[in-house]
């Protein structure tokens, strides 16, 4: 597939996940793991496009769960341009991360101009309750915002991904050692980001010796992800248990 | 019950599902700031209030009753959709509930409804989900992004649809009662324990913080830092990373701009000075 065609599927993809169209369904669809699937297909080689996607996700596992809608980072952006550039320019993981960062942190604002641009719909929708128009009401709700997203989305990551590669290649020659580290470090770092932000939704106090626990349960013993969650099952289900003996009178 | 006494349409388990459905579809599409999620409530129950509400204008005031701001997780906080049925069907067929109450109700559990939504759905669940086959997607397998896909969303649509239709049976006291039992503070503790201890085992493997200095002695060989701390226990680094910026979070609030960009500064600065 020549560029021009990738650059289309990209923003299309990007539009589509960030349209949001099946609330649990397009949050999983804009996460990096399933972006990287439809970077494999596009460009013919699955296997490295998963392996950068994995590490972009790593940046991104806690970042999906704020309260309130907002969106602190969009892995959606930072994916469908990070994604396509690093597997066509042959750069790491980690560099993939360090490319994907900034661009999800453009996605907020992006977010935002959404959400500021849908009010217009509700007020429109105001208008059509009062006839009792059920068209229009579906149309704010469905389409106006759909249309306003394709033009405020598709043009981002399409222009990026179409001209980027060549603008990221130049760069990634020119580029010092130091600097190179200093992205494989953000690549190392980052993660913990999301991880704190987990913790802060999750937020009871008495609960972080848990995640101390599960820490230390692979750094000592070097557990796997499976034995991690039958492990933390049992931890969640004798916690329950004893606390709901003492707990129960109080709530 | 009584339908043949009542001249309003029944709902139909097919109307409660398609209510849940468009909500689904349709949650955070025209999500705005002004009033969050008030757009699709109000076109989710166009199924069941054209059914209800005959004479335009009594359609048309309930339409507008539902343009009202409303936010909620949209997993759990089906539950809602359920009970708003329930209530605009009594409503319809008796005229004793008034606007505020079925206001009341939407906004008095959007606010519990999201603090559970957020701790399961998307505190515990869908992490849970994408960790499971992560490993599959760092050896390169395109399982590891179709397999939490399709799980994922399963999953959550098999718990909406149940607790739609479950608001929609109870009714709005019992959803209250259900609210105070300690059944559902025990099933968001299991969660949150399950999603931390996971948490906490991923975070081992994924943060990855090393520093290479050594500090040398005039004699004998040079004592590296790394397996001094290594030695005290595995991991120190990355642990003090997450805890550091779970700490700023916690008092400063969510400022992840600034969070990026010194994680950002402090990865160049340590490079230039060989610190990590």
């Amino acid at each position: 597939m020549n560029s021009l065609e990738v650059a289309i599927c990209m923003g299309l993809y990007y539009w589509f996940s960030r349209l949001r169209l099946g609330y649990t369904f397009s949050s999983m669809l804009l996460q990096p793991v399933c972006v990287a699937v439809f970077v494999g297909l596009l460009l013919g080689d699955m296997s490295k496009a998963m392996i950068i996607g994995a590490g972009v996700q790593l940046v991104y596992l806690g970042v999906t769960s704020t309260p309130g809608g907002n969106v602190p980072s969009d892995p959606a952006l930072a994916s469908c341009i990070a994604i396509p550039i690093a597997l066509k320019t042959g750069m790491d993981a980690n560099l993939a991360v360090a490319l994907a960062v900034p661009f999800g942190v453009i996605g907020i604002f992006v977010d935002q101009l959404r959400r500021t641009i849908n009010a217009a719909w509700v007020h429109m929708a105001d208008r059509y309750a009062e006839k009792g128009n059920l068209r229009g009401i579906y149309l704010c709700a469905f389409f106006y915002p759909a249309l306003a997203g394709l033009v405020i989305r598709f043009p981002i990551v399409f222009a990026t991904t179409y001209y980027g590669d060549t603008v990221v290649n130049k760069f990634l020659s020119l580029m010092p050692l130091w600097l190179t580290h200093s992205f494989e470090l953000m690549g190392g770092i980052l993660p913990a980001l999301g991880f704190a932000i987990t913790i802060l939704v999750i937020g009871k106090k008495q609960l972080i010796p848990f995640f101390i626990l599960g820490f230390f349960a692979v750094k000592f013993l070097n557990i796997g992800v499976m034995a991690a969650a039958i492990f933390g099952t049992c931890l969640a289900l004798l916690y329950r248990g004893n606390s709901s003996k003492d707990g129960g009178a109080k709530a | 019950m009584m339908t043949e006494q009542n001249p309003v349409a029944k709902v139909t388990k097919r109307d409660v599902t398609k209510v849940w459905f468009i909500y689904y579809l349709g949650a955070e599409l025209s999500n705005s700031y002004e009033r969050l999620q008030s757009l699709i409530f109000c076109a989710s129950m166009i199924p069941v209030l054209k059914k209800l509400y005959t004479t335009k204008e009594a359609l048309s005031e309930a339409l507008q009753r539902h343009l009202n701001f409303f936010n909620t997780e949209g997993i759990v906080g089906s539950i809602i959709h359920g009970i708003t049925i329930a209530m605009e069907e009594q409503k319809a067929k008796e005229e004793d509930v008034p606007d505020a109450a079925i206001t009341g109700i939407k906004t008095g559990l959007m606010g519990p409804l999201a603090g559970i939504g957020d701790a399961v759905v998307w505190g515990a669940i869908m992490p849970l989900i994408i960790a499971v086959f992560l490993p599959l997607a760092m050896n390169g397998n395109p399982m590891g992004g179709i397999m939490p896909l399709v799980a994922y969303t399963g999953v959550t649509l098999a718990i909406s649809y149940m607790l739609c239709h479950k608001g929609y049976t109870l009714g709005k006291e019992s959803i209250i009662g259900l609210l105070q039992d300690g059944r559902i503070k025990e099933l968001i503790t299991g969660a949150s324990v399950l999603g931390l201890f996971m948490m906490g085992a991923l975070s081992a493997s994924y943060i990855k913080i090393a520093t290479p200095l050594k500090i040398s002695l005039l004699e004998g060989s040079p004592i590296v830092i790394q397996e001094v701390l290594d030695s005290m226990a595995p991991g120190l680094l990355p642990l003090l990373a997450v805890f550091g910026i779970y700490a700023y979070l916690k008092h400063k609030g969510p400022r992840y701009n600034r969070i990026l960009v010194t994680i950002i500064l402090i990865s160049v600065v340590c490079s230039l000075l060989g610190i990590l």
